[in-house]
């Protein structure tokens, strides 16, 4: 391990990976902090330039604008309640009370500090947790893999919203279908190609990547606008960002909080599906219930813990989300799910094998965690007066920029035209889709995940002479698939439970009106 | 007339019959005939599973208990919508007109129009953040990283 980490070192203590590390962070924040988009589409403008600047570089890049998101996403939450992603809706519970209170600059110091301290926890637990189950995992057999991807398609639709559950497998079956399209590499049988030479190669990653999250998240914020968008932000409604000086009781008493919810965010990112939403909603509750009377009062209306509780657990949990990216090659979240679509591009196949055959990659992604936590604490904190003239940008300019680089970032990859009409096309289905409420995180999971799941099925059959029982021969493999098919089943409880609970509140209204 | 609900599971439903019906159509080579696994297995599995999660949807939307429409529900203004299809029709032009009239042209009229479907009215917004931005990203991309650029088909 000390090797590799050396190896990290020293890939991003190259002065060109340095300032990838910061432009990631400086993009990252920037893009975040505009309510509507996250790091999913973040990630997705990056790609094209990434495909310029080689693999370690690459991922370094992308890992920086990853959490650079999340934090501006906070800042976001912070000063105008409209979080730009998800991840940060929690933060904003306390941090907007705190902001209207006066204490702006309080609120987004402690959002840096526990941002801080939950990345950086998550990158020693991921310095310790990525090479042993790497180790673990080269025992896995092309079984596991098929068995293993399937649990990482299941959990994400069942960890998605309440009442999703079905959404999120259609979406999922839909990205696998795309995948499906082109020339079969095992036979070389032509299949969904619709008589088009454009489509014998398949559909670009890229091009899906672009069109589901920038160009869909730009058009749903045009044709839905949030009702406090970038262009009804003026500088009234902006708070004044005030002292970011914390005093040793405040310190004392959210030091504790930070450290629970920095493991708990970690644990819950490493599961495939949950992610930082997740961890970082689990991380309030759980410090809600273990605050005093006292303080338990306060969340909600202006409270540090609340505040911290979140913002500690959603940085650890990003991290936590490379581990099943960069040891078994099984994204767990829209966002890894795209940095494996880019590794892929690079030629290198995420997995197991990626510590022995790419240490470097593997390493560097690693270490560069460390630094872009301390660019965000160092660079962005004090900038954060600046950024929030971000907020201010109007909406026409914005929104017309981000059409402009998705297309001109697929054309500059392909240089083909045919992909920017596909691209549209993608971008009006996924536009319907998003208003019908639709996940679009599955698609991309299916799509990206499609090629292996087919080649580790196809291998696994003729292992076992085209028989299923791959599923159940070894206990690894039987275990896992054990998991898969409860985590299938995990959303009818909630929907049975549902079910009672809007009948009986149905009973009820009638007899209300009787 | 359909849900809302409903329109979702009905338009994938069309979608995954569609698609199976073109994943039994898949030709085999000699070669499969005796495989277990062919090209046209996981399309068929896919499809079968598809349109199995699109009917659950569908029954499960007819026997949830029928709601009140509520006012929160959120409607689609006009004016959105008519400026999100020109967004969508300006980027099919874009795209067409790409190679013929080359990046600088195509490039500023797109960002011109586009921020003047935004409803920006500002000449100096509309005029400053589109042509400069394109005589800036082309020169960034061709003289200085060395990426081809197409000049335009119609005059080169």
């Amino acid at each position: 391990m000390f090797d590799g980490i050396m190896l990290g070192l020293s890939t991003v203590l190259d002065w060109n990976n340095l300032l990838y590390v910061i432009i990631g962070c400086f993009v990252g924040t920037f893009i975040g902090m505009l309510p509507g988009l996250g790091p999913i589409t973040a990630i997705a403008l990056m790609i094209p330039i990434t495909y310029s600047i080689g693999a370690d570089s690459g991922m370094i890049l992308m890992a920086g604008v990853y959490y650079g998101a999340i934090f501006g996403g906070s800042t976001s939450s912070i000063l105008i309640n409209a979080p730009g992603v998800a991840g940060t809706v929690a933060s904003s519970f306390d941090g907007y009370p705190l902001a209207k209170q006066g204490h702006a600059g309080k609120a987004l110091a402690i959002a840096a500090y526990s941002s801080f301290i939950g990345g950086t926890i998550g990158a020693i637990l991921l310095m310790v947790a990525a090479p042993l189950l790497a180790k673990v995992s080269l025992s896995f057999q092309s079984p596991d893999y098929v068995v293993l991807m399937f649990l990482g398609l299941t959990a994400i639709a069942a960890f998605s919203n309440k009442g999703q559950f079905l959404k999120a497998m259609m979406m999922t079956v839909f990205g696998l279908m795309l995948a499906t399209v082109g020339i079969d590499p095992s036979s070389g049988t032509e299949r969904f190609t619709l008589g088009q030479a454009d489509l014998l190669d398949g559909i670009s990653f890229l091009l899906v990547a672009m069109a589901t999250f920038a160009l869909a998240e730009a058009l749903i914020n045009v044709t839905r606008p949030e009702k406090k968008d970038v262009k009804g932000i003026n500088d009234s409604d902006t708070p004044q960002i005030g002292s970011t000086k914390l005093t040793k009781e405040e310190i004392k008493d959210i030091a504790p909080v930070i450290g629970r919810s920095s493991i708990l965010g970690f644990i819950v990112g490493v599961l495939p599906g949950a992610g930082a939403t997740i961890a970082s909603f689990m991380a309030y509750a759980t410090e809600r219930n273990l605050a005093p009377k006292g303080l338990k009062e306060k969340f909600g209306k202006g409270s540090l813990r609340g505040l911290a509780a979140p913002e500690s657990a959603n940085n650890a949990a990003c991290t936590g989300s490379f581990v099943p990216l960069l040891t078994l090659g099984i994204p767990g979240s829209g966002t890894t799910a795209i940095m494996l679509g880019a590794l892929i591009a690079y030629g290198i196949q995420p997995g197991p094998m990626l510590m022995q055959e790419n240490p470097s990659v593997f390493w560097a992604v690693i270490v560069s965690m460390y630094f872009g936590n301390i660019v965000l604490l160092i660079l962005n904190l004090p900038l954060i007066p600046y950024f929030a003239k971000v907020l201010a940008m109007p909406k026409s300019v914005l929104t017309v920029m981000i059409l402009f680089f998705s297309l001109i970032g697929v054309y500059l990859v392909s240089f083909n035209t045919f992909d920017l009409f596909m691209m549209v096309g993608f971008a009006i289905v996924a536009l319907v889709l998003r208003l019908l409420a639709f996940p679009m995180a599955p698609l991309l999971l299916g799509f990206i995940l499609g090629d292996m799941i087919e080649r580790n099925f196809r291998r696994s059959m003729m292992i076992s002479d085209g028989s299923l029982s791959f599923l159940w021969e070894r206990p690894l493999t039987l275990s896992i698939f054990v998991i898969s098919i409860l985590v299938l089943l995990f959303p009818l409880k909630d929907f049975i439970t549902q079910r009672r609970a809007d009948k009986a509140a149905l009973k009820v209204k009638s007899e209300h009106a009787s | 007339m359909l849900n809302r609900e409903l329109l979702g599971p009905s338009l994938f439903l069309a979608l995954f019959t569609l698609y199976a019906i073109i994943a039994w159509q898949i030709p085999l080579l000699p070669f499969e005939e005796y495989e277990t696994v062919t090209s046209a297995t996981l399309p068929k599995v896919y499809a079968a599973f598809g349109i199995i999660v699109c009917l659950l949807s569908i029954a499960a939307t007819l026997l949830k208990p029928k709601e009140q429409p509520s006012d929160e529900q959120q409607t689609l203004e006009k004016s959105n919508v008519l400026r999100t299809v020109a967004l969508l029709i300006l980027m099919v032009l874009y795209s067409a007109m790409l190679e013929p009239i080359g990046f600088l042209l195509s490039t500023s009229a797109f960002l011109l129009i586009g921020f003047f479907v935004m409803g920006e009215r500002r000449k100096a917004v509309l005029l400053l953040a589109s042509i400069p931005v394109a005589v800036v990203f082309w020169f960034l991309m061709t003289q200085v990283l060395g990426i081809y650029l197409v000049p335009g088909n119609l005059w080169s």
